[in-house]
């Protein structure tokens, strides 16, 4: 019996070490002064942050990659949530069939969607050349993530709370507003927080969609990683979890404070 | 109040189909429309100057199911098997970790929760990456192992390398089904199973992991199709050396041959939902005679 | 004060009839009580009233005028839900303020009426609380008082008491009672607990399957049920069939198989068919020396209940009858008896299932 706790307890913490390791690793490489990572480290440099600040293609595609998730984040919040308000609250006979189509760019091999996208770009006309379709792939796989987050917010608050504001007069639209939303508000911002690392981690949908001429931050660490070993990508990324880790942290911070009111 | 007319607008016959309109229009452009497309692309003739060229023909699914070296065969079935491969060892390495963290009391919970989710955080390129560092042929280990004398290994470049990393990027898709579905058992369950003679192992096999299936049955799905459309892991780790069939379509949308990339990519989405289909079918017949 | 009425009422989802076409008047201050098993029909009969269901029948009038189709926010209700639903992002005083705010009630009258309100349901130290600070039965007066404040033509229940514990689920009876004969607001009352319907009502709707089965106040449905069902839902009973013997006055002779028994009715059956009366076993009078008009049975089991003694008693055919004597009578199981079924206290019933 205790023999089996123990042998669980080192399989369960080699298997923390390993989910950790290599980000642990990245994270180490970026300020490592040597070009290859050695046991123990060489030194302490901050030269790989020095190069990714002062490049140009690097500060391009981080200012691009921000945008564009804030963007997918934004615009997948107004297809998202009525669609959940839709699925959770109104849906008749078609509703299955309403929650595949929604999480379809999520059940579909992304690389797939990817190509698809691609392929129907060129025969409508628009190709790489517009970013326009870059920005609605993003959009397209950041909507299950999002719809997900607002279903299961929606369906932890109860029904009769928006019947009971109906009752005392309130419209479905004023019941929505001053009821529903928010209470829904934690799960609204949890899935523009899914949709903003989705879309900013992204690689798939932009290694075909990007146009000429741009990249994204994962992009322009997986081309550099494709040709040549350059420990300025190692900073890059250390700089692009970081950035999540600042959205996840904001985020706490702006629904843990809501959260605590009731 | 004044009277109410029983004319006005009944509640229930609102717009609101309105609420599902953005949501159906967006899947419809960019998903129905463009995969549609695809499928018509794939029985397009090929060519190396232009997308395609006018006609239609079955060339491409001949030519990739039965080239005379079973070429692009033998790649489906090499990723099918690599797919396989990942999701066994996720399942493997991740219920140990799915149990505990279902059943443990330990106030280091949320941040065990924490830990299991924060890889999803961080994208695929950087955890492809870090594994680059340790795995390379200069990578950490093996500038290890000449520093202590001994033979370098090949960690990267072989499938190897693309299994590990590939294990570790679906690894928080495995633990959290299973988590789900072990938190929904009893641990009751398990003490009367105890109680009535069962050791620790039988305990596990006859009531603990017929009981979690539903949890194995949404992991190794997830697992598997994610392992079948994975791209970014296999062009890193594999750089050339290892072969999908997402890389090798990659490769024909380069070369421009864009309808037997079309064609590739339907058959091994078609065999990747098929394998799923066959699987749920063959667990959900066990969980039937389980119960 | 309004008036309620529902002229065949009938609500179906699909193919199945939740509701199939029922008729009731409410009077103005009267607090009526829909009262059967889950899946009756009760809550679905009050959500139309209510708005949230939209009949596929029938019309609902307040006052004479139709509101059938009308959205809930136009029907000016008040609502009390099982779960309270109160705004969990609201404290008390936001809570009663959102109807009124609704109804553009400006800020002085709304302070007037909120605070009456809470003085009322005895909350008034509570305004600034929410609703996760407060007890279960504390909640539950919010909720009263929330539906309260509008001043609602008509004040809706649903199942309000379910999720409050025995004890203060017995004294919330009679608050929600009091109040609402102080406030003179016409009531619906949904319950599947007799005890509790018996208590509150001024008349009790008892249905079945989507059916009325009988209306009437909390001593007619005991005494006198329409039918078996309503019988067996309300109070412990024993059926007794037989055939209709003839009539004498306003009592129906019945044969039965251990002899013939006397007893009142709401229905004419016709003399020779098959008739079932209805027993409570408290009526049942149990005596050791043979009396006139009593059968011959003999105990068999023995129960007792603290101020009662529950006995089930085997007659000369066979039939088990349930009696209750206080627990000064002693019998013993084994014993000889004889039971007399007072005709006063016997009743035939409608019985669908004979």
């Amino acid at each position: 019996m205790k023999g089996g706790k123990l042998l669980l307890g080192a399989a369960v913490t080699s298997v923390y070490v390993f989910l950790m390791l290599p980000i642990a690793i990245v994270v180490i490489a970026s300020f490592n002064s040597g070009k290859y990572l050695k046991f123990p480290p060489e030194g302490f440099s901050l030269r790989w942050y020095a190069n990714f600040f002062g490049s140009q293609p690097f500060m391009d595609a981080t200012l691009l990659s921000f945008v564009l998730a804030v963007v997918a984040a934004a615009v997948a919040t107004v297809i998202a949530v009525p669609a959940a308000l839709y699925y959770v609250r109104h849906a008749g006979r078609w509703r299955e069939t309403f929650r595949m189509l929604t999480l379809a760019p999520l059940l579909l091999p992304e690389i797939l969607t990817a190509i698809a996208l691609l392929f129907f770009y060129y025969q409508i006309g628009i190709g790489t050349k517009s970013a326009l379709g870059l920005y609605l792939g993003h959009v397209v796989i950041c909507i299950p993530f999002f719809f997900l987050q607002v279903t299961s917010a929606l369906y932890n608050i109860s029904p009769s709370l928006e019947e009971a504001a109906r009752s005392l007069g309130a419209t479905s639209w004023t019941s929505f507003r001053r009821v529903t939303l928010p209470l829904i508000k934690p799960g609204v911002i949890n899935g523009a927080l899914f949709a903003f690392i989705i879309s900013f981690d992204n690689v798939s949908i932009s290694l075909l969609l990007k146009g000429v001429g741009t990249t994204t931050l994962p992009m322009q660490v997986f081309d550099y990683l494709r040709w040549d070993f350059d420990p300025t990508t190692a900073a890059a990324s250390t700089v692009s979890i970081a950035m999540t880790l600042g959205a996840v942290i904001l985020v706490d911070r702006l629904v843990g404070l809501r959260a605590m009111r009731y | 109040m004044t009277a109410p007319s029983p004319t006005a607008r009944p509640p229930g016959v609102r717009p609101r189909w309105l609420l599902a309109a953005p949501v159906l229009v967006t899947v419809a452009a960019l998903i129905v429309v463009p995969y549609v497309n695809i499928l018509v692309m794939s029985f397009r003739v090929p060519s190396t100057t232009k997308p395609y060229l006018p006609g239609f023909t079955f060339g491409n699914y001949t030519k990739a199911l039965a080239d005379p070296d079973f070429f692009y065969f033998e790649l489906l079935f090499d990723t099918l098997r690599l797919a396989l491969t990942i999701t066994f060892l996720c399942l493997v390495v991740a219920y140990p970790v799915a149990f505990h963290l279902a059943r443990t009391t330990s106030r280091w919970k949320g941040v065990l929760y924490a830990l299991v989710l924060s890889p999803l955080l961080v994208g695929v390129v950087i955890r492809s990456f870090g594994w680059i560092i340790l795995l390379a042929n200069n990578g950490l280990i093996n500038q290890s192992l000449k520093a202590w004398g001994m033979a370098p290994l090949p960690l990267m470049y072989n499938e190897f390398g693309v299994v590990l990393a590939l294990v570790h990027v679906f690894l928080p898709f495995m633990i959290l089904p299973l988590m789900g579905a072990i938190q929904g058992i009893d641990p009751r369950l398990e003490e009367a199973a105890r109680s009535l003679g069962a050791g620790p192992a039988k305990v596990f096999w006859r009531v603990l992991f017929p009981l979690s299936m539903p949890g194995v049955q949404s992991g190794c799905i997830l697992v598997f199709v994610l392992s079948c459309g994975a791209y970014v892991t296999p062009a890193l780790l594999g750089a050339g050396r290892v072969h999908t069939m997402t890389t090798e379509v990659i490769t024909l949308l380069d070369q421009f041959l864009w309808p037997f990339g079309a064609a590739l990519a339907l058959i091994l989405s078609v065999v990747g939902l098929a394998a799923v289909a066959i699987y749920a079918r063959l667990s959900g017949r066990l969980m039937r005679g389980l119960a | 004060m309004t008036k309620l009425k529902l002229d065949g009422l009938q609500k179906h989802y699909g193919t199945v009839a939740a509701v199939k076409g029922i008729d009731l008047d409410v009077a103005e201050g009267e607090l009526v009580s829909l009262l059967g098993p889950s899946g009756c029909g009760k809550t679905t009969t009050l959500r139309c009233v209510a708005g949230f269901e939209l009949p596929t029948g029938g019309r609902i009038t307040f006052d004479g005028n139709e509101v059938t189709m009308l959205p809930p926010e136009r029907r000016d209700i008040g609502m009390v839900f099982q779960n309270y639903a109160l705004f969990p992002h609201m404290t008390v005083r936001e809570n009663l303020r959102f109807g009124l705010e609704m109804r553009k009630v400006d800020a002085a009258s709304m302070e007037r009426r909120v605070a009456d309100v809470l003085g009322m349901v005895q909350l008034t130290s509570m305004e600034t609380r929410y609703p996760r600070q407060l007890s279960g039965g504390q909640q539950q007066r919010v909720a009263l008082a929330r539906a309260l404040v509008i001043e609602p033509k008509l004040l809706l229940l649903d199942e309000p008491l379910a999720n409050l514990d025995a004890k203060l689920r017995d004294e919330m009876r009679f608050f929600i009672r009091s109040l609402q004969k102080r406030v003179g607001i016409t009531t619906l009352y949904v319950t599947h607990d007799q005890a509790e319907a018996m208590v509150m009502s001024d008349r009790i709707v008892v249905m079945f399957d989507g059916l009325i089965h009988q209306v009437g106040g909390a001593r007619d449905i005991y005494d006198r049920p329409a039918t078996r069902q309503v019988a067996s839902f309300i109070g412990l009973s024993n059926f007794v069939t037989g055939r209709v013997a003839g009539r004498d006055g306003s009592l129906w002779r019945l044969e039965t198989s251990f002899g013939t028994i006397s007893c009142g009715a709401g229905i004419a059956p016709g003399a020779g068919s098959p008739a079932t009366a209805m027993v409570r076993p408290e009526a049942i009078d149990l005596s050791a020396a043979p009396v006139a008009g009593a059968f011959p049975g003999r105990v068999s089991e023995r129960f007792f209940l603290g101020n009662l003694v529950d006995y089930r008693i085997t007659m000369s055919d066979g039939t088990l009858l349930q009696v209750q004597q206080p627990a000064t009578a002693a019998f013993a199981p084994g014993d000889e008896v004889h039971a007399t079924l007072p005709a006063e206290r016997a009743w035939l019933v409608r019985d669908d299932a004979a």
